[in-house]
This record gives C-alpha cells, structure tokens and sequence, in this order.
C-alpha cells in the first residue's frame, strides 16, 4: 500500500517499485522487548497502556464475577460475608483507579492528542513513558494487597474503619492508588501542554476536534483534583501506621473531613471517566452520520463546564454522613447544575443525528449504546441530587444501577466505540465487521439486563454492598446476574476477535472510515513521527458535508451501509466525492 | 506558539539574554522579604493570638509568595497561559476552601 | 522536521527552542498547580480545624520554636534568592557562577533540614508529640486553662505531617539541584539549556512559598502567648 501523505515538492529521485512492501511504522519498528520498555514514542505507550489495563479490566471483571455470584442466592452464594466484601473493594479499585480512569486518556488520548493536533510527539515524551513505570508500580502494589488478602472498606476508604477497625491489607492498597495518581497527573500534564503548545499551523483552538477537548477538559481535573486525594491517601496511611492523625474522633478529628477530602477528588474524577468518553462519541457520531457536529462550540465548551462545574457538587455523596442540612442544600442545588452542559452534549449528539446519513459499523453501535445509556444513568443522577430522594435512596441499588449505567454504559462504551473506531489506524488491520456488530449488541442488552433490575430493587429498598437480601429480591438478582454473564460475554468476543485480526485481519487502509481528522492522515499502522512534514490545517474538524479532511483533502468514499470497510481499497487521494480541491477555509 | 527570534546579534541567536534578571531588583526582592519575615514575626509576638492576628499573618505572607512568584518564578516575563495556570490553581483552592467552609460554618446549626 | 541553526539542545519532536523552553515552563507550572492543591488539601483540613478549635491550636503552637523556624525562614528565602541567581548565570553562560549559586542553595537547603532534625529533636525530647508519648505536663497545663488537650494533639499531628511533607520536598529539592549542579559542571546547560535552570527554580521557590505560609500557620498562631 502507498503512503497517505504525497510528498507536496518535487521528489528527489524516482523511488524503485515498491521494493519492501511494508513501510517502515511505529510497530514494525524495532521488535526487542526493550524497544517497547524503554520507547519514547507516544504511540507505543498508548499501546502499553492498552495491555496493561485490558489486564486489570479483566481483573476487575472476575472480582465483578464473584460479587454477582454470590448474589445469586439471598444468604450468598459462593463466598464468605467477609470475602465478599474483599471482592467488591476489588471490584471497585481496579476498575475505577487502574481501568476507568485511564482508559481513554492514557492509551487513546496518548496514542491520538499529537496525530489530532499534527504534532510528532507529546511533549514530555519521557514523563509519558515514567507515567506507565508509575501506573504499573502503583497497580502491582494494589493488585499485591488484592492477593494477599484483600481490603474489605469499599473502594472508599472511610476512616475511622480504614483506619482502625479493617484488619485488612489497606495501607499496599492505598498506597498503590497514591502512587497510580501521580502517572494520572503525568499524563494529564503532559496533555495538556501538548494541546497548549504543540498544535500545528492553523489548528486554532476553534479547530480542535472535539475529542480534544475532552482531553484537555479532563486533563484539567486531572492536574486540579488528583492532588488532593493524594494528601487525604498519605493521610489515611500516616493514621493508620501512626495509630493518630487528623481524622482521628479521639482527638477531636472528623472523619466527615476525609469525606470532604475524598470527594473533592473522587466526584470530578467520574467525569475524568466519562468526559473522553464522550469525546470519542463526538467522533465517532459525526463520522458515521456523514454531518458536522451540531453545535461545535457548545459541546466543546460543555467539555471544560463539566470540568468546572463538576468540582462543586462533591458533597452529594454525603447527604447522609452528618453534613451540615444547609450545606447539603447547597449541594444539591449545585449538583443539579451539571445536568445542564451535559444536556447540551446529548441534545448536540441528537441533533447531529438529525437527516445523517448513518452507517452502523460497531463503533457507531457502542457510539449510539453510549447516548442511551449516558440518558438514562445521567436522569436517574437527577433523582439522587434531589435531597429529598437521595435519602430514601442513598446507598442502594440505585445508585449503583446509575453509576454502572454512567460510568459502564457510558464509559466503557465510549472506550469500546474509540477502540473499534481506531484499532485499524492503531494496527493496521481490519476486524470482523460482522463480529464486532454483534458485540455490540450482546454487551447493549446483556447491560440493561443486568442493570435495569437494579434500579427496582434498589428503589425498593435493597442497600448496596450487603452480601445478604430478603427473598423477595432473589429473581432480580438472578436477572442481574444472568444479564452480568451475557455482559461477560459480549466483552470477551473483543479480545477473540480483535486479537485474531492481528494475525487474520484485512489490511486496514489509511482511511477505512472516511474520517476528517488529522490522525486519518497518516498511514495505518502510523509512521515512527506521525507525519512526513508538519500538516497545515484549513478548516474545522468535521467537514463530512464538503467532503474534506481538516487538511482540505478529499475524503475516500465512505463505508456504504451494507458495505463491509474491510473489502475496501480505500487510499485518501485528492479527489473526494465532490472533486473538491482545497478552497475551504474554516 | 513559537515566540519569533527577535534577537540579531550573533552571540544570542535565540534572544535567551533578553529576559536577564537585573541583580539589583532581585536582592531588593530578597531585602523586602526577609523584612516581612521578621515583620511577621515580630508583629505576631507583639499582638498575641486575636482575631486579627490570623488574617494580618496571612496577608503577609501572601504578598510575600506575590513577591516570589512574580519576580523570583518569572510570572513577570510569563506567558498567559502560564498566569493562567498559577490563577487556577488558586481559583481551585478556593472552591476547596468555601465549600468546606460552607458545611463547616452551618454543621452546629440547628434545623429549624 | 526542520533541522536548521538549533543546537544539540533540542529536542526532536519541537520545532524551535522557544516551544521547547515554554513547553517545560509550561510544565513545571502546571505541576506547581498541583503541588499547590496537594498542599492545599492540607490547608483546607487546618483551616476548619482551626475555626473549631482556635484556642487549642493557638497553645500548641506557642510550644514549637520559633526561633529555628525564624532561621529556618533566612536560610529559605536567601536559597531562593541564589536560585534565582542561578538562572542569571546559566543564561549568561557562566558556568562557575552558575555552580557556584546552585552549591550554595544546597548548602542552605541542607543547613535548613539539619535545623529541622534539631527541632524535631527537641520537640520529641519535651514530649510534644501527638498520641501515646504526649506530654502530661502539655495535659495538665490545657485542662487548667480550660481546653481539651486532645485537641493540641490534633494540631501536632497537622505539625509534623505538614512540616515532613515539606521536608521531603526540601530533600527532593536538594537533589535536583545538585543534579543540576552535576549537569552544569559536566558542560552540559549552554546559555540555550537554561530552561533546565528554571524548571528546578519554580520547584524551588514553591518550596520556599510553601513555608512562607507554614510559618504563620504553624509557628506564629501562638506567638506572644504567656505560659
């Protein structure tokens, strides 16, 4: 296959026919494991980060397994009380610090931020790189406290339980996660200067595509936010070892204050999770509608509200832990104020759909996944910021069925449609198109199965985190549990299928979804610096109805309906559908 | 956002002279902060604890960490966005601080 | 890639040193954003202690030192000042002056901790530690002014878990500038590598900015109060 980028001047001298097929790209470029231990290349250290946490989601998913089980029968299953709650505490760190939190950041936002803005490279390559030594030190602590033994608090560690009473293995635990933080703060860092200094000629910031400014919305919270749990961590561990310290009630300390502390961080932190996450719908929904985003400056502005307004409702956690009422109101209020940019993100993707013309490839499914469910988890938040409600249904089923519905029907499904979305810029190859369809349906119904009972029981009164229930909710949670193994499933056949089209796969053209983005524009797999020369952009991200990529190209022939992207030659050329040439000026 | 070489002479092709410090502001710098040190310091003991002992020690302070930002940390020769960081990080703390405030002010108060 | 009158200095992926110089301010900057939440979560948590326990915290602190923690004070500021100075000289090119200002803020760091180590020394000598070894006289001496003594407690744990974090940072601190120290005596920070000097600066000065404000909150809440 060609190039994508022809050399704009005169060619030196006339290249032999296509001597080595295979140029020379970031993956084939050196195959020792130090070559990917010690790389720079911000490409492959998304690439790490896509491995390693792959590993901790499956770990979080067996911990997931066990919880469900035991659900099974009302006096628990499978599973003492005691590992139960060892299990869920497991459940929760893993999946929250070492899968939701850098899912997207650390491995699309790594891999794709300097491709989207034309830069060759972070620009900390070698933070970037510590960043993962960080992360995987900080996960083998945690994962260490995990086997030998496990910590039975939850995943938030209030004290004075944490820090008194647990006879568990806290302090591996929490240190883990305070080490993870800092490859967290890496990372945003590092992005964050990236899209501040590092763009390329002509790519304003009114050019950015939106799952830039995603990025830089959560890299803020990430750099603002993190901080603050890694004080209340060190605090946590100094009172635990020192047997004294400031959330210590015997010397007049509050224990509400780590909550405070907790939550300052650990609220903003959900929308570390789900803000790339619907960055990558962004892309994704313009793409396989064929439309410009409706609305491009409110979705992204939407981005850094959320960012902004999602640090000043921590407390809603707390309605019942022994506030003060007229803070709790105050809160509530608040809390009610983030519904309003993501509202505008929801009825921006809907407008956007509006006359498209769609294709349903599987990153469009998890894409269209994502509004449905993002709807549903996003109202029934409603409910629990109301005050009133939230103390009937604090600590519940039903906050678990919204979180999961935010953060897993959100989230993760905004990781899976990036992933579909980029895996044949990221390897080079195509997967099953019928395959990955069919994932995507299996994971859309194994979830509401599991999760849509869990609204019920929990509105009914069943609390969240007890191994036990009364008899009447057994058929729910077998529903539940039935609906977690499809969900199992649905996220199994990915790692078939994606890992038998490294070997299998159709070679993936430059540009397999006729997509406007920078990072179209280089080949697939991506060259060792991104791109021949530095790209000069003309006009904004998503110009699907002129038919120009954000370089004024023409864009291939996009995938047809019935049409399978795998079958396609597919090579960006000049020539787009319209045969228009660069005069677009954005 | 690549600030053009404005410099000609040859021996300082990327302008890297051009934001020299001048020695003598910065041990005036350096003066006036060792004087509110010990202002500080000396003004507190003279007061003992009252009510605004507290706020005058802060306000000290914080012109002294003015001082070191500006002149010692470069916010002077600083880019915006650069301003920009140093603002947020205290506009964050902020948040932090009048929230708290806002549970730990009200928490005694009786419902009614 | 545009590989024209740069010096070895630069990096691949930049295009001119000017983006490499405000990519690393840029940085450092935003890494001192969050050093100052870190350090302000702390703050927070002393702020609401402090408004409920004003008297407590003002009789602990009339127990600390205030006299190495005034020389401790000198000894920072005029650290940041050599700092400070240490650009000057990594900008004029002046290898000598510039190892010679980063050898003394070293020396000032080191001094600034071994008076720290005194401290704490004598602090644990009277007993004025939080939990099993506090001092009965410290007990004795809250109840008869009518105040409760685990609450001086509360404040000797902010003590020391304020003053070790910072500590850290000064030893943190020390060894950056002596690897500067090492990096500039090796030839390595040209006039055009000064950006190195300034990065470990603004860590430098936060450091110094940090106490500024421990000094009060610490040290100074009691200051004039009689026993």
């Amino acid at each position: 296959m060609s190039i994508a980028i022809e050399p704009q001047g005169p060619i030196a001298a006339p290249p032999p026919p296509e001597p080595d097929p295979v140029p020379v790209n970031y993956l084939n470029n050196g195959y020792s494991i130090w070559s990917w231990l010690f790389t720079v290349d911000h490409k492959r250290i998304g690439i790490l980060y896509l491995v390693s946490i792959s590993v901790f989601f499956l770990a979080g998913g067996i911990a997931a397994g066990i919880v469900r089980l035991n659900l099974l029968q009302p006096d628990g299953a499978i599973v003492t009380e005691d590992a139960y709650n060892r299990a869920f505490t497991a459940h929760g760190v893993m999946m929250l610090f070492f899968f939701l939190i850098p899912a997207v950041p650390a491995v699309f936002g790594n891999f794709f931020i300097p491709m989207m803005i034309g830069a060759k490279d972070l620009a900390f390559p070698k933070l970037n790189l510590a960043s993962w030594y960080v992360f995987m030190l900080g996960a083998i602590l945690a994962i260490w406290s995990v086997l030998a033994g496990g910590i039975d608090t939850g995943w938030t560690l209030y004290p004075p339980y944490s820090t008194r009473a647990s006879q568990s293995h806290v302090i591996p635990g929490v240190v883990g996660v305070f080490i993870s933080g800092f490859s967290s703060i890496m990372t945003g860092l590092n992005i964050m200067v990236t899209i501040h200094k590092m763009r390329a000629p002509g790519m304003t910031w009114g050019r950015l595509p939106l799952f830039v400014w995603a990025l830089y919305a959560t890299s803020l919270i990430q750099l603002l936010a993190t901080p603050v749990v890694a004080i209340t961590l060190l605090l946590i561990v100094v009172e635990r070892m020192m047997g004294i310290g400031i959330f210590d009630p015997t010397i007049g300390g509050d224990p509400i204050l780590f909550q405070h502390m907790f939550w300052f961080y650990s609220h903003p932190a959900v929308y570390i999770m789900i803000l790339p996450g619907m960055g990558v719908i962004s892309e994704v929904l313009t793409c396989f509608s064929r439309k410009n985003i409706f609305g491009y400056h409110a979705v992204a502005w939407s981005s850094v509200g959320i960012a902004v307004v999602g640090f000043l409702l921590w407390a809603h956690h707390m309605f019942v832990a022994g506030i003060s009422f007229y803070a709790a109101l105050l809160f509530s209020l608040l809390s009610m104020l983030v519904a309003v940019p993501s509202a505008i993100k929801v009825f921006n993707w809907t407008a956007t759909l509006y006359r498209g013309s769609i294709t349903f490839h599987a990153p469009m499914l998890f894409a269209l996944g994502f509004v449905v469910l993002f709807i549903i988890g996003g109202l029934t938040g409603l409910f629990l910021a109301t005050l009133g409600t939230d103390i009937h249904l604090h600590d519940t089923y039903f906050v678990v069925a919204h979180f999961h519905f935010v953060m897993v029907g959100g989230m993760v499904m905004g990781y899976f449609a990036g992933l579909h979305y980029w895996w044949p810029k990221m390897t080079g190859r195509m997967y099953s198109d019928w395959w990955s369809r069919l994932a995507a349906i299996i994971i859309i119904v194994g979830f509401f199965l599991t999760f849509i009972p869990q609204f019920y029981i929990g509105y009914h009164g069943m609390p969240r985190r007890y191994p036990n229930y009364p008899h009447e909710f057994q058929i729910f949670n077998v529903m539940s549990t039935a609906g977690a193994s499809i969900l199992g499933i649905g996220y199994l056949m990915p790692v078939v299928y994606l890992t038998l089209s490294l070997f299998y796969g159709k070679k993936a053209s430059a540009n397999p979804w006729s997509a406007t983005g920078l990072e179209w524009q280089c080949p697939s797999p991506p060259s060792v610096h991104n791109f021949e020369k530095t790209p000069v952009v003309v006009c904004g991200p998503y110009e699907y109805a002129i038919g120009v990529d954000q370089m004024g190209r023409g864009l291939p022939e996009p995938p047809g309906v019935d049409d399978n992207p795998a079958r396609r030659s597919g090579i960006t050329g000049p020539a787009g559908p319209m045969n228009k040439e660069t005069e677009v000026v954005g | 956002m690549a600030e053009p070489n404005t410099a000609t002479a040859n021996d300082d092709p990327h302008g890297i002279r051009q934001d020299v410090d001048n020695p003598a502001t910065l041990i005036l710098v350096f003066v006036v902060l060792i004087g509110l040190a010990l202002a500080n310091i000396g003004i507190s003991g003279a007061m003992g604890p009252t009510k605004l002992t507290l706020p005058l020690q802060l306000a000290i302070a914080s012109v002294q960490a003015g001082l070191v930002a500006y002149y010692f940390m470069h916010l002077r020769q600083g880019d915006k966005v650069v301003i920009l960081t140093a603002l947020s990080s205290l506009f964050w703390m902020g948040i932090l601080f009048v929230l708290f405030l806002a549970d730990y002010l009200t928490r005694h108060m009786v419902v009614g | 890639m545009s590989a024209s009158t740069h010096s070895s200095v630069l990096k691949h992926h930049f295009e001119d040193l000017g983006q490499q110089h405000a990519c690393e301010r840029l940085g450092m900057w935003m890494f001192l954003a969050t050093e100052i939440l870190f350090f302000g979560g702390l703050f927070g948590a002393y702020a609401m202690y402090r408004i409920w326990y004003p008297h407590e915290f003002e009789l602990a602190s009339s127990h600390l030192n205030r006299t190495l923690a005034t020389i401790n004070t000198i000894f920072l500021i005029t650290s940041s000042l050599t700092m400070t100075l240490a650009i000057r000289s990594a900008k004029l090119g002046q290898r000598g002056a510039l190892i010679g200002n980063l050898l003394i803020t070293v020396a000032l760091a080191t001094a600034f901790m071994v008076v720290k180590g005194f401290e704490y020394a004598e602090d644990f000598h009277e007993q004025l530690v939080p939990g099993p070894g506090f001092g009965t006289h410290y007990h004795q001496e809250a109840i008869s002014k009518g105040l409760d003594p685990a609450k001086i407690q509360l404040f000797l744990c902010f003590y020391y878990v304020m003053t070790g974090i910072h500590g850290i940072h000064i030893l943190v601190g020390i060894g950056c500038i002596l690897w500067l120290a090492w990096e500039a005596w090796r030839g390595t920070i040209p006039p055009e590598n000064y950006s190195t000097v300034e990065v470990v600066s603004l860590y430098w000065h936060l450091v110094d900015a940090i106490w500024l404000f421990l000094m009060p909150l610490l040290y100074l809440a009691g200051a004039g109060m009689k026993h």
